[in-house]
């Protein structure tokens, strides 16, 4: 039988776990909350796990299964759980994997949201996490001590478009026998295949390009079973009894179903159908966003721009070896005070302001005064978010009407 | 003949058999997502060919999507 090889049609023809009764070609919006058994005898072998077979939807769910399969056929991992955001995503991997007196190795330049979870939220729990450069591997190595359970980095950093070397990373994480979780939701899997480089956890905002454009909040934790977890002092115990799956048995028997994150059917069937059109919708965006940063680059008022893509930027080499064409499709660019980006804002037209990426809609934030809101000039300051600086996220308009929009807002 | 625990019941099988066979004689759902235990420790994909199975052993089929709850 011919095997399908290209992205697009992997997913699109991606099996269902069990045959629709109807022969439906997309699969079913399973709504219920619970499941019926044929036998108590039944039930009881589904409830020790020994039936692929669901019984509660926040625990597991046909709709929710499929979705989670088809991101298992497109990125080679062991196992997927899809979750009710990428927030989620973050805190149900870190919350396996660490324990009080526990430690994460960490960029400071993160999306702020996964920044104060860090920062605060874990801390209160007695996880340290050591904010560092990841670029530079004896920062890395010398942060990490006997009780590192991860190396955490965003792909691209949100908003500051930085790139690591992932392989110098990994290599350097594994050394000292410590698994790396990667924030992809920057680079989605059409782009980047995370297991090629060393990335043993990918956690991903599906909410952004994989929901079709911001149809819905979604999160996912792709586990790729490259991590020896007997190497893991919390789970080796698990790691002798189901080997690469110590990991996922702990989100799925215990995590992931006490702390109640789960996705809805509805997002699930949302979700599935916008990951068909991942590759048509984010190739336009990408190059969208790589013709705007040309562009803007040649408007007077602008003062800088970012973007990976970009021959500039220190991160292009390492991108392009990376991500290939389109690292991402998000950039950043500088006015010249505060003032000019507000009113920049405020006289758009078509592009929405709004506090989300990889929408169909072009967005755009000024991320000083909304996201790292929280913060103070200083913490801003360390975190590399300027007050001069704009995040744009373009979608898959017309290339002209964006450019049109840019101008007559610029004036 | 000898006596083997599948899932908590006992089954006699003629030894030696394969684990691989083990899970077609039990037809075992969705096989490529099956997680196997022997005697309490994971036996990977790639020995279910060559991994036999003696008097005594408890075997295991467990599965950690779609399904297995505690709710």
């Amino acid at each position: 039988m011919l095997k399908p090889r290209g992205f697009t049609t992997r997913l699109i023809h991606s099996p269902f776990a069990k045959e629709d009764v109807n022969r439906a070609l997309h699969q079913p919006i399973y709504s219920n909350s619970a499941f019926d058994f044929e036998s108590a005898e039944q039930m009881e072998l589904a409830f020790q796990g020994r039936l692929p077979v669901h019984s509660y939807s926040r625990i597991s769910n046909p709709t929710v299964e499929n979705f989670e399969l088809r991101i298992k056929q497109i990125t080679g991992s062991l196992n997927v759980t899809a979750l009710s955001s990428g927030m989620a995503a973050i805190s149900n991997v870190i919350f396996v994997l660490a324990s009080a007196g526990s430690n994460i190795v960490a960029s400071k330049h993160l999306f702020g949201n996964t920044y104060i979870f860090f920062e605060s939220t874990i801390k209160d729990f007695g996880i340290e996490v050591r904010f560092c450069d990841l670029t530079n591997t004896d920062e890395v190595r010398a942060n990490i001590d006997s009780k590192t359970v991860a190396v955490f980095v965003e792909t691209i950093t949100n908003p500051q478009l930085e790139v690591v070397d992932f392989e110098i990373l990994a290599r350097t994480a594994h050394e000292k026998n410590v698994p790396v979780i990667a924030d992809s939701t920057l680079t989605p899997p059409n782009i980047f295949q995370a297991k090629d480089f060393g990335i043993d956890i990918e956690v991903i905002s599906s909410t952004k390009c994989i929901s079709g454009g911001a149809t819905s909040i979604g999160g996912l934790i792709v586990d790729y079973g490259t991590f020896d977890w007997s190497k893991s002092q919390k789970l080796a115990p698990l790691a002798k009894r189901f080997g690469p799956f110590a990991f996922n048995y702990k989100l799925r028997r215990e995590i992931f179903r006490n702390l109640g994150a789960c996705m809805s059917p509805f997002a699930a069937y949302l979700q599935s159908l916008g990951l068909e059109t991942l590759q048509l919708r984010f190739e336009k965006a990408a190059q969208n966003c790589r013709d705007l940063a040309e562009f803007l680059g040649t408007l007077p008022q602008v003062k800088a721009v970012n973007y990976p893509g970009t021959v500039g930027s220190p991160f292009y080499e390492i991108s392009k070896r990376q991500f290939g064409k389109f690292p991402g499709a998000m950039l950043t660019f500088d006015l010249a005070t505060r003032e000019d980006c507000f009113v920049f804002l405020n006289k758009l037209e078509l592009i929405r302001r709004a506090t989300n990426i990889y929408d169909n809609k072009t967005l755009i934030i000024h991320p000083a005064s909304t996201i790292f809101c929280d913060f103070g000039e200083e913490i801003r300051k360390s975190l590399s978010v300027s007050d001069l600086t704009l995040r744009l996220s373009p979608g898959i308009e017309d290339i002209e009407d964006l450019k049109n929009d840019i101008v007559q807002a610029l004036h | 003949m000898a006596k083997i625990q599948v899932n908590g019941n006992e089954q006699e099988v003629e030894i030696p058999i394969a684990l691989i066979d083990l899970i077609k004689k039990n037809k075992v759902e969705q096989p490529d997502m099956v997680s196997v235990q022997i005697n309490g420790e994971f036996v990977s994909r790639d020995k279910f060919d060559s991994t036999l199975l003696y008097n005594g052993d408890e075997v295991d089929f467990l599965y950690f999507m779609g399904g297995g709850a505690r709710c």
